[in-house]
């Protein structure tokens, strides 16, 4: 039977699963979350079309989970892979969810009643939202099973949680288990897709800018929650009750930037900034809105139009690295030369969005390891040529779809799992192992 | 058989219970006409939420199915699946979007819950009515059409020949390679581009499931997907009548490029006026033939010490109509800038941009790169270019500088843009595609259809779709040429099931409703002088029984009985 192995459940992903998926072909599809999805169910409107990113992705969500090709395994680890191209063994580690997940409904009494509901920094809306130990990341998750976080749930770092565990107590379905056990599951693959994605540069790293210090200097990430009428706020752009009268956008953050070591451009920050930009304006028409830039990337479809529209809604580009931003009485003041004017400027803002780049993800060394694939000088997953081979690495039988290996936007990430599919669909049919539809 | 429905409403979470009332809304549709069963339940979606569904058709003997819940686009086809495999035909469901349409558009819980209440009774009423409609599957032919033979189409018919199926390149040329056939090396590994064209060429040619037709052109593309007929009209020699030939092919990939922008448009660089006024082509082009002759420099023996590049030449300029950015030109500009360099280390060699567009890999740190081999990029878009004794000077405004600035120069290199092929709308009318404003061609969805066609079966790669490099084309005709492995592997299809119904006694044949079909579904039957409708290529938009002025078309499942029995009960 021929099948392959997606690791990671983000859009690139999830396409190329689908697309292998709809050929006949089996897929496990590994994703380290308690969820699929990837970072785009964290996004409010895409550019520049300002689709609703959850509406078009969620069904296709619903698509993988209910896919009878695809099996999904979440809050899973690929640890091993040996073998080749045609017979790769892979071994997968689920970690416990402590919750059946075959009892669960999803009804969420677990974390109402957990202890610590409300004190656990929600990682769906970057730290702006809080959630219990026992959670979903978000409503539209799927699986749509609740996962017990065991680094923060009291029972399992403990081994105590009051008299007995409120959760388990509560659960109408007695789908709450502490005696669940790690598992490892062998799996049998032809091929290999890596679609492991990205980490989001840690502005912490520019301090100049003040993040972590000034609760209004906020990243592109966490503006998305807030724009999002899903987020904290139900889309109102609003921080602590402040009145917000000036907006300011700082691009390339952690992009572009030597000093760094991040020489690369992350391609998608000039964009999201332009459509964020735009909801600003949306929501808040009096609002000034500036955004600092060094050269302003819209090559894509429809974007050099969307960039032009912006600049129409009186949005401010001005071109220019911020150098600073301290802070003025109750107001953030944002220190730059313009270089256009050629001299230094000041902006007063109520609010600053910083564009942060994307980075490769931590441990892209541990599973470059464990692959045998090697990372480029970004440090992003190398692929086999980077003109005529974009997705092959120089592991035969492994390939790569989306920011695993750079940065890149959504039609591009989709075109790349699509891309991997296609190799992977390739060294199937070699081996005339289609499934017949619907088959298992 | 009278109707016996069962209507769940779902709390989807707190999606809908926290503004609309559901257990309200389970009670007043207890009370509607030929309700049989009605509750409540926190995710109709979830396995035990479908269970319940699945019990009622089977215990109750329910013979449709209401679900309250989010918009039809998420989940109809899981509770279609349910009441399917419980026995029911799966277009006895129906959807009452009371989330996406009511509980997150309003606030205030008491007209929302009444409103819920509205649309449960107007989805019960049309429940009543609704008909079974049949899933039908058409067969693939094994094989593919690939138009166009640059590297995306070769790339995408290497992909569909691996997998095993047939593959037919059609190329206009005299021979495959398209654009890239053209250049020197590639940005930023500076690769020998015609060492890697030639692997690709070699690979297609020698394959033994692709068929190249070079020097032919698609004539006529007849059918659906799964069995196309396409008329390849071939013509080895201009003295030799064209001949022509018929394939059938399961899908068709579009990849036909782009045209290079014509300089003459912008007559203030005084291309074709001045000599040493050339297009990076045409530089590309003489830094190939210099490679090819080993050593001979392709810019002359000492005459040319001052080289400008001009970069957005036809793109980002919306005087020409070309709004869009071209993608390729900054980096290309780049890497010309580079290997001028390196023909004459003392030039000296300016960049006028815009904003310098480095964004793939190892793109910004080619750029570093130049800029360190003493390349000087200008910010400032030139006015014009005259000549001034022998010499050209190239006049701008340096917007880093804020004044005025001329640059003489020996050569100006003009970074044309590119451009949709001066045949698109061709392409476009025999296939049925739809063009996008910059005049590319159109795909499904810009964010997650960016191959896909409003015609199934019909696939974009490459530059047809907008501008592109090497490396996202080859993605992209990968991507492609998946799409078309799935009908191809699978070897059938399954095809809308709720389409259009034409009563020919009614029909007077006015045409009417093929003006208003964009997927081309309906043609005149001239001997009956009725039309007919193609159940394949229809996709049930309804656009047709909107403009028949005798009401002899009705959308399946959208029947004006229906309709009406909806709005009725909501009025």
């Amino acid at each position: 039977m021929g099948a392959t192995l997606v690791i990671g459940a983000g859009i690139a992903g999830m396409q190329a699963a689908l697309d292998i998926a709809d050929a006949g072909f089996k897929v496990y599809l590994v994703e380290r979350d308690p969820s699929i999805g990837g970072r785009m169910a964290q996004l409010d409107e895409t550019f520049p079309t300002l689709d609703c990113s959850s509406c078009i992705l969620t069904p296709k969500m619903v698509s993988v989970g209910g896919h009878p090709n695809i099996e999904l395994l979440t809050y899973s680890e690929v640890v091993q892979l040996e073998g080749d191209v045609g017979d790769f063994r892979v071994k997968v580690r689920r970690r416990p969810r402590y919750i059946d997940a075959d009892k669960c409904t999803a009804c969420g009494i677990c974390a109402e009643n957990c202890r610590l509901k409300g004190r656990i920094d929600s990682e769906f809306n970057v730290g702006m939202g809080k959630r219990s130990a026992a959670y979903v990341p978000f409503p539209q998750a799927v699986p749509l099973k609740y996962t017990i976080d065991s680094e923060r749930c009291l029972m399992v770092q403990r081994g105590k949680c009051g008299e007995s565990p409120p959760c388990r107590n509560a659960c109408p379905a007695g789908a709450v288990d502490f005696d669940q056990q790690e598992e490892i599951v062998d799996l049998q693959v032809d091929s290999v897709i890596v679609a492991t994605g990205f980490d989001p540069f840690d502005p912490h790293l520019k301090p100049e800018y003040g993040y972590g210090l000034y609760d209004n200097v906020i990243t592109g990430l966490q503006f998305e929650r807030l724009s999002s009428a899903s987020g904290p706020t139900y889309g109102e752009i609003k921080l602590n009750d402040r009145e917000i009268n000036d907006v300011v956008f700082i691009q390339c953050v952690g992009s572009r930037d030597r000093n760094l070591g991040n020489v690369y451009c992350s391609r998608v920050c000039c964009m999201y900034t332009a459509k964020q930009a735009h909801l600003v304006r949306e929501k808040l028409p009096d609002a000034r809105v500036t955004v600092f830039y060094m050269d302003i990337r819209a090559f894509g479809k429809g974007f050099e139009e969307f960039y032009d529209r912006v600049r129409e809604e009186r949005v401010q580009y001005r071109r220019g690295n911020p150098a600073e931003i301290h802070r003025r009485g109750d107001r953030l003041v944002v220190r730059a030369e313009d270089t256009l004017l050629g001299q230094p400027v000041e902006v007063e803002a109520d609010l600053v969005v910083l564009a942060i780049g994307l980075v490769p993800r931590a441990d892209t060394q541990a599973l470059a390891e464990l692959l045998g694939l090697s990372s480029c000088e970004d440090g992003f997953f190398q692929e086999a040529h980077p003109k005529f081979r974009p997705t092959e690495t120089d592991v035969s039988g492994v390939f790569l779809a989306g920011c695993c290996q750079g940065p890149k936007d959504i039609p591009d990430a989709v075109a790349q799992g699509k891309a991997a599919a296609a190799s992977a669909i390739v060294i199937m049919s070699r081996s005339g192992s289609a499934l017949t539809p619907g088959e298992e | 058989m009278a109707a016996k429905v069962g209507v769940y409403i779902c709390h989807c979470g707190i999606n809908i219970a926290h503004t609309v009332d559901v257990e309200a809304v389970a009670q007043a549709a207890q009370d509607l006409a030929n309700v049989t069963v009605s509750r409540d339940y926190i995710y109709m979606c979830s396995d035990p939420g479908q269970q319940l569904i699945q019990d009622d058709i089977r215990e109750l003997g329910l013979n449709r199915v209401v679900v309250a819940s989010c918009s039809p686009r998420m989940h109809e086809l899981t509770f279609r699946r349910a009441v399917q495999e419980a026995g029911l035909n799966p277009y006895f469901l129906q959807i009452a979007n009371i989330r996406e349409q009511c509980s997150w558009v309003h606030g205030d819980r008491e007209s929302a819950t009444e409103k819920a209440q509205g649309i449960v009774s107007s989805a019960v009423a049309r429940a009543c009515l609704l008909q079974p409609l049949e899933e039908r599957d058409v067969e693939i032919t094994p094989a593919a059409l690939v138009i166009g033979g640059g590297i995306a189409g070769l790339q995408a018919a290497l992909d569909i020949a691996d997998a095993g199926f047939k593959a037919y390149v059609v190329e206009k040329q005299a021979t495959v390679g398209g654009h890239v056939a053209q250049l020197a090396r590639t940005f930023p590994t500076l690769d020998n581009v015609q060492t890697l064209l030639a692997e690709l060429v070699e690979r297609a040619q020698a394959h033994p499931n692709i068929d190249v037709l070079t020097n032919s052109r698609v004539l006529e593309v007849d059918g659906f997907i799964g069995s196309f007929r396409v008329q390849v009209g071939s013509q080895p020699a201009d003295s030799l009548p064209e001949t022509t030939a018929e394939l059938a092919v399961g899908a068709i990939i579009v990849a036909t490029g782009f045209d290079v922008f014509d300089a003459s448009l912008k007559p203030e660089f005084g291309y074709g006026a001045y000599e040493n006024v050339i297009t990076g082509l045409e530089l590309e082009k003489r830094l190939m033939e210099s490679e090819a002759s080993n050593g001979a420099s392709p810019l002359g023996d000492g005459a040319v010490k001052d080289v400008v590049f001009i970069q957005c030449v036809g793109s980002r300029d919306r005087t020409l109509g070309n709004a869009y950015c071209s993608r390729v030109c900054c980096m290309s500009t780049a890497k010309q800038a580079h290997l001028v360099r390196q023909e004459l280390p003392d030039a000296r060699i300016t960049v006028f941009y815009m904003d310098v567009r480095a964004f793939g890999k190892g793109f910004e740190q080619f750029y570093d790169r130049v800029r360190e081999e003493r390349v000087l990029y200008r910010r400032g878009n030139p006015s014009e270019i005259y000549k001034r004794g022998d010499r050209l000077v190239a006049r701008a405004e340096d917007t880093l500088l804020g004044k005025p600035v001329e640059v003489e120069a020996d050569l100006v290199v003009l970074a044309t843009g590119l451009v949709p092929r001066s045949d698109a709308d061709e392409i476009g009318s025999l296939l049925k595609l739809s063009r996008s404003e910059d005049g590319f061609l159109m795909e499904l969805h810009p964010k997650l259809g960016p191959v896909d066609t409003t015609t199934d079966g019909v696939f974009l790669a490459g530059c047809c779709q907008g501008p592109k490099d090497i490396t996202d084309t080859i993605a992209q005709a990968k991507a492609a040429a998946s799409s078309a492995l799935i009908p191809l592997s699978v070897g059938k299809v399954r095809v809308e099931s709720i389409t259009c119904a034409l009563d020919p006694l009614l029909c007077s044949g006015c045409g009417l409703c093929a003006e208003a079909c964009i997927y081309s579904a309906l043609a005149l039957d001239e001997r009956r002088n009725v039309m007919v409708a193609n159940q394949v290529l229809c996709k049930g938009c309804g656009a047709c029984s909107t403009a028949c002025p005798s009401g002899a078309i009705v959308l399946n499942h959208f029947t004006p009985d229906q309709i009406l029995a909806e709005v009725e009960s909501v009025v």
